[in-house]
């Protein structure tokens, strides 16, 4: 019973969990990215929708649901339905294998990683076949261009992972975050630092296998109107942006699972460093966020306004206060590292963004075929022999 | 040398990169709140017209000289009279001013010679209705009375 | 103009625009394309058309000076300048010394925020999307300028035929100083973040190149031209409004390329800072208009009078029959001459840059069309 339990009930509940709750986070992701790049360009950002435009991403989701289906006369009807469903589901099946916890994890299979890139190859599908079949030339020009992206920067990005697997031993994802901790040292920095090349090249891979700036090209604004979701609007446009989050969300993590540590806390190894990194780092974080919301709940004068603040501000100090309990601490503080770590690189994805001009198709191809890729191979080669001279 | 190892360690990125993130202390933010924080409008703006009336005895300035009627280029000033018989002079009855035309150039001000009318720092003169945009004598002398919008 | 009637099976031809995010307003460019390359282009325009030279034949002398703001609307006070020396001209007046100081001024600010609008909406073309707010908190600047100046920021009427109506307020020369201080460090931020970043230069670099016989044979004028090596500025060749007691450089460039541009509008930024100074330190003091009659009737006769707006040579050419009304006034507008060049600029180039081709001409749609 208990097997069975752990087997299947798990796995299905989190699935659950994550299928309802990651559109939630992932409209609070646009929120923050709203407002970091607000931060750099140096105005406010969503300042109506509740208050520092705390709801806006409700608003935004009630306002997509319900906005009109169109589907373009000309289109193929099946697959303009299919593509971005197709995009949706394969991202979000890659979250099963990402390791969140020490134990929370949907399913820790033995070729993990395997996993997240063939779905990530799936994926693309998504992207040309929405492009294709919306029967466009702007659609048609984003989903070749991104058809030709994915496909060079997943060969970058693959000779990034070989490196950091021969370093690990393992597909699994769960062993690769062991294997670091066993090696006492954070995969990115291993091998005399040689690590850190694939580390910076996978960096800029994902950035491109996400088509995010400065690698946006299947949806460049200003050149492709909305590249392949050109002509999609309302809940099918939802979905593709919620691939996008996901997919971002996604390389993050194996980012952070295979060269920082997964969930692992900065040196895992030194115990006394325990304390401050896993007690006093975060109820400090959440405390801080606690006050900075009671601040700005004093601040607001409408009466819902301050309400919705200070729900959040008891419920960051809430979390404050779990993070110092011992029993509590030791089942999320695995979690809390790894999504601190995912969120500082998505951070960089919104800074890349809002800082960088977009790449030109052929340079883009460029830097991916010739420097990206034989970086990549060159990595791969001197990281194999330092192991070899290891061992 | 230098070049390359610029190049190498990606500093131009780098650089830029540092020009955005200093750029996010809360003291840069250049946001105003319109509604909530109101701009500071200068002195001599070109907003919503406005006729003036002398303050001691609530008498309209205009002498219906029918000047500024004259100089506005969008001839949307529409002014009326009549000659009053006890004093033998011109006196105002009505003046129109179509504010949905009006490209406050400011050359009806320049042309009063008794600076009846005037270009106000009001600057909020929206309206639900294209009728509304024609301002009468009444609306000109008391001024617009806009919506207050708190929220 | 490319043959778009008869296509190749390989050929695909794109409707970009009028309603397209970086076409800078209501421009419909029409490209025929192969995969992603642009065999050619063709531009069509007229969507902002108002009939503003024929309103400038139902309308007096004086009263068609606020319309001319509207066709280079982020230039406004440059082509009131031209319009007004036109007329002067007509009317053999000059405006007072201390009334074209101040004209020097005002239009240099306004070169400045003409730059820095087209700086901001080009990198935004280009795929930066923060410089364009970088460079809107520096141009509200100097509309404040123009705002407490005349009272309005974007379509100012601030000169009228035969100097000025305003007089300058208390505090002008302190603020058009403090912003002469402030702006260079801005400059270098924008310069920061672009000049030297390797995606920004190839973008750029090579990109639309125009060379300096082919601005000349399409009457290319402005920073355009200047990029290409010429040195061609109507302030310097045939100065206007005082312009030869300021001492000043044009900025060139060698390769004609979008970077060059780019570079060439930056320098001329700081340029224009250098005359601002010169000519607040200088303001002579005095009359602010000159001798006009109440109701204008120029002699009759022709005349045409250009000076080198932000975009290149703004031309009037003015006609007069004696009566209130001016009988033709024709314009010349730099946007309208340089956007010829399009098509040669984009041959071969990737759609991509199209984009950056079109933001690097700056063009204002409003004054294409007029």
């Amino acid at each position: 019973m208990e097997a069975l339990l752990a087997t299947y009930l798990k796995p299905l509940v989190m699935t659950a969990v994550i299928i309802l709750l990651f559109p939630l986070i992932a409209g609070y992701i646009t929120l923050a990215e709203r407002k970091v790049l607000a931060d750099f360009q140096v105005r406010l950002g969503l300042m109506r929708v509740g208050p520092y435009g705390f709801l806006q991403p409700i608003a935004d989701a009630v306002k997509l649901l319900l906005k009109e289906d169109i589907v373009p006369s000309a289109a193929d009807r099946w697959i303009f339905w299919l593509a971005p469903v197709l995009s949706t589901v394969t991202a979000l099946t890659a979250f099963s294998v990402l390791p969140l916890g020490p134990n929370l994890q949907v399913a820790d299979v033995n070729i993990g990683l395997l996993v997240i890139l063939s779905l990530s190859s799936v994926g693309i599908l998504g992207t040309i076949l929405g492009g294709w079949a919306s029967n466009s030339h702007y659609s048609l020009l984003g989903s070749l261009r991104s058809a030709a992206q994915m496909v060079s920067y997943e060969v970058a990005m693959g000779f990034a992972i070989v490196s950091g697997l021969m370093v690990a031993g393992t597909l699994s994802m769960q062993g690769i975050v062991k294997a670091q901790f066993d090696r006492q040292i954070w995969f990115a920095f291993s091998n005399y630092g040689l690590m850190f090349i694939p580390f910076v090249t996978y960096s800029i891979a994902a950035v491109a296998e996400t088509n995010r700036a400065p690698f946006d090209l299947p949806e460049a604004e200003s050149e492709l109107v909305a590249g392949f979701h050109t002509e999609y609007s309302g809940f099918r446009w939802a979905l593709y942006f919620l691939a996008e989050y996901a997919n971002m969300f996604v390389v993050s993590s194996i980012a952070v699972t295979l060269f920082l540590g997964g969930w692992l806390r900065p040196f895992a190894n030194i115990e006394a460093l325990r304390h401050p990194l896993d007690f006093a780092f975060p109820a400090g974080l959440f405390g801080l966020i606690g006050v900075g919301c009671a601040i700005g709940m004093r601040r607001r004068t409408v009466a819902v306004d301050k309400g919705i603040m200070a729900v959040l501000a008891m419920a960051m100090l809430g979390a404050a206060a779990a993070f110092l309990v011992p029993m509590i601490n030791a089942a999320i503080i695995g979690p809390f590292w790894f999504l601190f770590k995912v969120s500082v690189i998505l951070y960089c994805f919104i800074w890349y963004r809002g800082t960088f001009p977009r790449f030109r198709y052929d340079q883009l191809m460029r830097v991916g075929w010739k420097y990206m890729i034989p970086i990549g191979m060159g990595a791969l080669i001197v990281n194999g022999l330092v192991l070899l001279k290891a061992r | 040398m230098k070049k390359f190892l610029r190049a190498v360690f990606l500093v131009d990125l780098i650089e830029g990169l540092w020009v955005t993130f200093r750029n996010q202390k809360p003291s840069l933010i250049y946001t105003e709140q319109y509604p909530a924080e109101r701009p500071k409008v200068a002195e001599r703006y070109r907003g919503a017209p406005r006729l003036n009336i002398n303050p001691d005895n609530g008498e309209t300035l205009c002498i219906a000289c029918n000047l500024c009627a004259l100089a506005c280029p969008e001839r949307l000033i529409v002014v009326t009279s009549e000659r009053n018989e006890e004093t033998r002079r011109k006196e105002l009855t009505t003046f129109t001013y179509d504010t949905s035309r009006c490209m406050f150039c400011g050359l009806c001000e320049d042309a009063c010679p008794v600076d009846a009318l005037e270009l106000t720092q009001d600057f909020e003169l929206a309206t639900y209705t294209r009728e509304g945009q024609i301002w009468d004598r009444q609306m000109l002398e008391e001024g617009p009375r806009p919506t207050q919008y708190t929220h | 103009m490319p043959d778009v009637t008869f296509l190749d099976a390989n050929e695909l031809v794109l409707n970009m625009g009028p309603q397209h995010p970086s076409t800078h307003g209501v421009l419909r460019v029409i490209l025929k394309l192969d995969g992603e390359k642009v065999l050619g282009c063709e531009c069509v325009i007229g969507y902002l058309h108002r009939g503003v030279e024929k309103i400038a034949e139902n309308r007096t002398w004086m009263q068609f000076a606020p319309y001319v703001d509207r066709m280079d609307y982020v230039a406004a006070v440059s082509n009131g300048l031209g319009y007004c020396l036109a007329v002067e001209k007509l009317m053999s007046v000059e405006a007072p010394p201390r009334a074209q100081a101040v004209r020097v001024i005002l239009t240099e600010l306004n070169r400045i925020t003409s730059h820095l609008l087209w700086l901001g909406t080009h990198a935004l073309d280009i795929g930066a999307i923060t410089p364009v707010f970088y460079c809107f908190r520096e141009r509200e600047e100097a509309l404040k300028i123009f705002e407490n100046y005349c009272g309005a920021r974007l379509t100012t009427h601030a000169f009228r035929i035969g100097g000025l109506q305003y007089e300058t307020y208390d505090t002008f020369e302190k603020e058009v100083l403090a912003f002469c201080d402030m702006f260079p460090a801005k400059v270098d931020e924008y310069e920061e973040l672009l000049t030297g970043n390797r995606i920004w230069l190839g973008r750029t670099r090579g990109v639309g190149i125009l060379t300096a016989e082919d601005c000349k044979d399409f009457g290319v004028t402005g920073p355009v031209l200047r990029a290409s090596g010429v040195e061609w500025d109507l302030r310097k060749a045939q100065p206007y409004s005082g312009y030869e007691k300021y001492d000043f450089a044009i900025p060139t460039g060698r390769n004609g390329d979008t970077f060059d541009r780019y570079i060439v509008r930056i320098q001329e930024m700081r340029q224009s800072l250098r005359i601002i100074r010169q000519a607040v330190e200088g303001l002579p003091t005095g009359p602010i208009m000159g001798k006009v009659p109440k109701v204008m009737k120029p002699p009759v006769g022709e005349c045409y009078v250009s000076i080198e707006a932000p975009k290149g040579e703004l031309g009037y050419f003015v006609v007069s029959d004696n009566s209130t009304q001016p009988y033709r006034v024709r314009v010349r507008p730099p946007s309208f001459v340089n956007l010829q060049a399009l098509d040669r600029m984009c041959r071969g180039s990737l759609i991509a840059d199209v984009v950056a081709i079109i933001g690097t001409i700056d063009i204002v749609l409003g004054e294409v069309d007029r």
